[in-house]
């Protein structure tokens, strides 16, 4: 039993749009009548759950509790589809089969992890039996930027790869890095985002000379946006602005997923 | 010079006069001249006449809101200045000074009623000179509203094919016409700006250091985590693979 694909989203540096690309990918998995799990890896930090309008303080079990055998994954999957506000975007997901799974493996505890014997099995049977209860065909996972041992976990584990950039050369040059690692960890599936794009660069030509230095198709070009600043992870944006330039990019990236099987 | 009553006969309102109610009506009306500077009419004057350039030129003026004398328009021999006064006696909407010696035909708002009074076969054919004005108008309006839609969505194809239309309604004293000129004017120069912003698109260069990339993907993979980790990634891909 292995239906259910894991989607992990990366970036080489911080603040690219990795936790709105998630949410916003998942949430749009979940419209197409996709039964989707999110893991929220950080949240001590505005991360996934502050998108899906969710307060940390009410997250009390997490993916670490269970990866220890302290919690059932039942305990910890918070349904986003029957707790939705009433904010424009995130409304729309009222009834979806839609999960978050809050977690916190960063820096120090993942030392902690591995010292304590979840390896990379433990991890991975983890998030497979995920998968398995809640009968997922997508689980998401936001990794944190660099490339340290929890984000190589993800990337070894991951069905697909979503690599976001923006388009500058210490992106391209840390991304080529990224790149190399997924193919040397025989990530089956590799896709380019390009987030935070100056409109006056020309597009098509941006993401010609993407694919040509990397050989991986380039899902998307987004564009750097106002309004998706001044949203500021207030809401599901392409949800609730879908006709926006930067909803449009999204969702290609998520038909680029979906078409993935 | 021109002759009175074939410059009346040129616009649209008295267009539809027989030559014997022209001279009629140009009896009636009286002969001014002006000085250069002389004004004609002030802003907020009562509107009580209407004027016919018979020679030189005039500016009509308005002021802006920094207080300076702003030029709207410039008339010369044929048009005509306050028609629209001849009916409703609405007080001046601008200052109109000569900007040469000129001289202008005046027909008094009480002279031009009686002549309607007088005349029902003039007042039908002043009738339609207006109401023609009129359609005139809102012919162009409609094509306006249409061209602006247009516009909106980047569709200039318009532009093309309706230049000849504006050559032909070239008629001086029409202001729906030069409306549609100054729109048509606008339209171009925004076309204009769009492709010059469209050729304006840069092209990012970027150079990867491959010895740098090479450097640091061995600097990852040369631990003894990453080393297992690789073991343990193949391995579960195989199992995947086979369920
Ligand atoms: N295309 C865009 N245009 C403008 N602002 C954007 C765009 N994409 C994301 N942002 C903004 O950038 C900020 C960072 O986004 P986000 O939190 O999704 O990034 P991240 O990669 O998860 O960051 P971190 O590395 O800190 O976890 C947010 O305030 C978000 O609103
Ligand atoms: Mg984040």
């Amino acid at each position: 039993m292995n239906k259910g694909k894991i989607v992990s989203i990366h970036s080489f540096r911080g603040g690219t749009g990795k936790s709105n690309t998630t949410a916003n990918l998942a949430a749009q998995a979940a419209m197409a009548g996709k039964r989707v799990g999110v893991v929220d890896t950080d949240i001590q930090s505005p991360g996934i759950h502050v998108l899906f309008g969710l307060d940390e303080n009410k997250m009390g079990k997490t993916m670490n509790d269970f990866l220890h055998d302290k919690a059932t994954i039942r305990e910890i999957g918070l349904p986003i589809g029957d707790n939705t506000d009433t904010t424009e975007g995130r409304a729309k997901l009222k009834g979806k089969n839609l999960w978050l799974f809050p977690s916190s493996i960063r820096g120090r505890e993942i030392s902690q992890i591995l010292k304590e014997g979840i390896d990379f099995n433990k991890l991975n049977e983890g998030l497979q039996t995920t998968i398995t209860e809640f009968d997922l065909d997508y689980l998401f996972i936001d990794t944190h930027p660099g490339l340290n041992e929890e984000t190589l976990l993800s990337i070894a584990t991951s069905d697909i790869l979503i690599i976001i950039l923006r388009p500058d050369s210490q992106d391209l040059q840390g991304t080529s890095v990224t790149v190399d690692i997924a193919r040397s960890l025989d990530v089956p599936n590799l896709l380019l985002m390009v987030n935070k794009a100056l409109p006056k660069y020309d597009h098509a030509e941006l993401k010609k000379d993407i694919e040509e230095q990397f050989s991986a198709p380039v899902a998307g070009i987004l564009p750097l946006s106002f309004d998706m600043a001044e949203n500021a992870s207030s809401d599901l944006f392409s949800l609730r602005y879908p006709d926006h330039e930067w909803s449009k990019g999204l969702r290609s990236v998520a038909q680029a997923v979906l078409a993935l099987g | 010079m021109h002759d009175i009553t074939s410059q009346l006969k040129n616009t649209m309102i008295f267009r539809g006069l027989s030559d014997e109610a022209l001279s009629a009506l140009a009896q009636k009306a009286s002969t001014r001249k002006l000085a250069k500077d002389a004004v004609l009419m002030r802003k907020g004057d009562p509107g009580d006449s209407l004027f016919l350039i018979h020679n030189g030129w005039v500016k009509i003026v308005t002021v802006d809101s920094k207080g300076d004398e702003l030029v709207i328009n410039k008339c010369g021999p044929g048009e005509t200045i306050g028609e629209m006064a001849l009916l409703d006696g609405s007080p001046r909407s601008a200052t109109v000074i000569a900007l040469e010696d000129s001289e202008v035909l005046e027909l008094k708002q009480d002279v031009f009623q009686n002549v309607l009074d007088q005349r029902p076969d003039v007042s039908l054919a002043i009738i339609r000179g207006y109401s023609e004005r009129l359609r005139f108008a809102t012919t162009y309006i409609e094509r306006a509203i249409d061209w602006s839609q247009k516009t909106a969505e980047g569709d200039y194809s318009f532009i093309n094919q309706t230049q000849p239309l504006l050559n032909q309604a070239g008629s001086n004293d029409d202001k729906a016409a030069q409306m549609l000129s100054a729109f048509f004017a606008m339209v171009r120069k925004v076309k204009e700006r769009e492709e010059g912003l469209k050729q304006q698109l840069e092209k990012l260069t970027f150079e990867i250091d491959q010895a740098r990339r090479k450097k640091e993907f061995e600097e990852i993979t040369g631990t003894e985590f990453y080393t297992q980790l690789k073991e343990q990634a193949k391995t579960l891909r195989e199992k995947r693979k086979q369920s």
